[in-house]
């Protein structure tokens, strides 16, 4: 018992240590990426169409719903403790701060997580990787770090764009309940904004576009030789980044709020 | 032919074990394949073939044991030095291993991008062709990979592994999959890389490939080398010990006897 608990206590720790390095690696190769002529750039311009442009629909039909149904609720609410001036703030915590990144990492670890990690997945099985290393060409940063960089700039990319969205909804609503000119609810939007909110929102996605990345491509890597491991590891992909997203988020916002 | 203990060895292997999801496929093989010669290792299905070659190309990190490539340790070189490695070496897969969102001309291409980036792309284009139609490739180069049958695919992987003139070549079974036309063409490709005094390190199931082709013939046995030498001295030792290609060889008898008979033929061809 005690040296069953104590083995898989060794394997636990030798797979953290494994994928501490395969972190180290590929912030280490996302150093070199830019510094040399290369062959990798196609990659991250496919992976940013992929996950930044090809997302652009969804997120935004998501912010606008989302903008819509905060100003909604809180229209219905606030009146009734006399705190209708606290709408832009509501908005701008919960959409910039919060639920933008959120979000965001949702889909693209939904959209991009599961391909990504099925995609490295089929071609450890196919031995592209190997193809790869034979030819000269390092799976880290080739096939890694434009993914790595891709979805790191398209997630901080859609969640500016899911902010300008959430208030462009919440905007819509206000012209039903109560209309008002474009400059005044854009003025009083500005005057609530402020640069720790972009920040927080900012980091947020940042943090979240890395943890989508790294699990992705690491979960890839994790299949071994039969392709029945090619889905589990696009679930794992998912599962595990939803968690550490989740867990990345509660601390960040501690860290701001404490 | 360069024959001789004083061959300098390209790539040895020195008591390498190797594993793979827990099973142990390599334990304790030492080879060392001659710089300048075709060595082919013929062995049953699950012997240990394709481990072997990707342990010596350093695609596979041994267990234990030891790869050295021109006296230097294969797992002590450092980026640069596997770099420059990897620019002198091809590896034909025994699956082709073709990247799939890649087309052929970009297969067939990225050896080139990656060490001759200065030749420009209209060359590479074109050396890429070249190569192609060496082996009988006419097809589109704008093709994918799945596009392709598989014997077309293993042309294509060869014509990857040679584009940029490597000195080593490591081939996994390069005529499997292949008809008999197209593996006429590797052979081609074979014997002009033997003119050129490249170091071929085969792995293969076919006797007609080894009897043709092989300077040094191994057998591998149980993940260990059970014999490797010259054709003749292989031939001779194993027979005992094995049976199928190993027998058929055998069963043709002498390589040299043949060659002179040959000649003799031709000879009263001429008259």
């Amino acid at each position: 018992m005690i040296a069953t608990l104590g083995r898989s206590a060794r394997l636990k720790a030798a797979s953290l240590l494994y994928s501490l390095g395969f972190f180290y690696n590929v912030l280490k190769e996302t150093a070199r990426f830019f510094s040399k002529s290369q062959v990798g750039y196609k990659v991250l311009i496919l992976q940013i169409l992929f996950t930044g442009y090809e997302a652009l629909a969804i997120n935004a039909i998501m912010a606008i719903a989302i903008g819509a149904a905060i100003n909604v609720i809180g229209s219905s609410l606030l009146p009734q403790f006399g705190q209708s001036q606290l709408m832009y703030s509501i908005l701008i915590i919960v959409i910039t701060r919060e639920l933008g990144p959120l979000l965001t990492a949702f889909v693209i670890t939904a959209r991009s997580g599961t391909a990504i990690a099925t995609q490295l997945g089929t071609m450890v099985v196919n031995h592209e990787i190997e193809a790869y290393i034979a030819v000269g060409l390092n799976p880290i940063s080739y096939l890694v770090v434009p993914r790595f960089i891709g979805v790191v700039v398209s997630m901080l990319v859609l969640t500016i764009y899911f902010n300008i969205f959430g208030l462009l909804g919440s905007f819509i609503v206000v012209q039903v309940i109560k209309p008002t000119p474009i400059l005044e609810y854009l003025g009083a939007l500005m005057s609530t904004l402020t640069v720790g909110d972009v920040a927080s929102g900012l980091t947020k996605a940042l943090v979240f576009g890395i943890v989508v990345s790294v699990v992705a491509t690491y979960q890839g890597f994790s299949v071994n030789r039969a392709s029945t491991e090619i889905p589990v590891a696009g679930i794992r992909a998912v599962g595990l980044s939803f968690i550490l997203i989740i867990v990345a988020d509660v601390l960040l916002t501690l860290v701001q709020y404490a | 032919m360069p024959e001789g203990d004083s061959l300098v060895p390209a790539i040895e292997l020195r008591d390498v074990t190797a594993s793979s999801g827990g099973f142990q496929i390599l334990s304790g093989a030492s080879v060392a394949f001659p710089e300048g010669l075709c060595s082919v290792v013929m062995g049953a299905a699950g012997s240990g073939k394709s481990t072997l070659l990707k342990v010596a190309a350093g695609l596979v990190v041994p267990d234990s044991g030891a790869v050295s490539v021109g006296g230097s340790d294969l797992a002590r070189l450092t980026r640069k030095e596997e770099l420059s490695f990897r620019a002198t070496t091809g590896f034909v897969f025994q699956d082709a291993a073709l990247w799939a969102d890649t087309n052929i001309l970009g297969n067939v291409a990225m050896p080139l991008r990656v060490h001759k980036p200065w030749m420009g792309e209209s060359t590479i284009a074109e050396a890429a062709r070249v190569v192609l139609h060496k082996l009988g490739y006419d097809e589109g180069m704008a093709l994918r990979p799945a596009e392709l049958s598989s014997g077309e695919q293993k042309l294509v992987s060869i014509a990857r592994a040679v584009v940029n003139d490597p000195a080593v070549v490591f081939m996994d079974d390069p005529t499997s999959n292949l008809d008999e036309d197209a593996a006429e063409k590797v052979y081609e490709l074979l014997a002009e890389l033997k003119q050129k005094r490249r170091t071929v390190i085969i792995v293969a199931n076919s006797s007609e490939l080894a009897y043709r082709f092989a300077d040094r013939l191994g057998v591998i046995k149980g993940g260990s080398m059970a014999a490797f030498g010259t054709y003749d001295e292989t031939v001779g030792r194993a027979e005992a010990a094995l049976s199928g290609s190993l027998a058929r060889l055998r069963a043709r008898g002498s390589r040299a006897a043949a060659r002179s008979d040959g000649a003799e033929n031709s000879q009263r061809g001429d008259v």
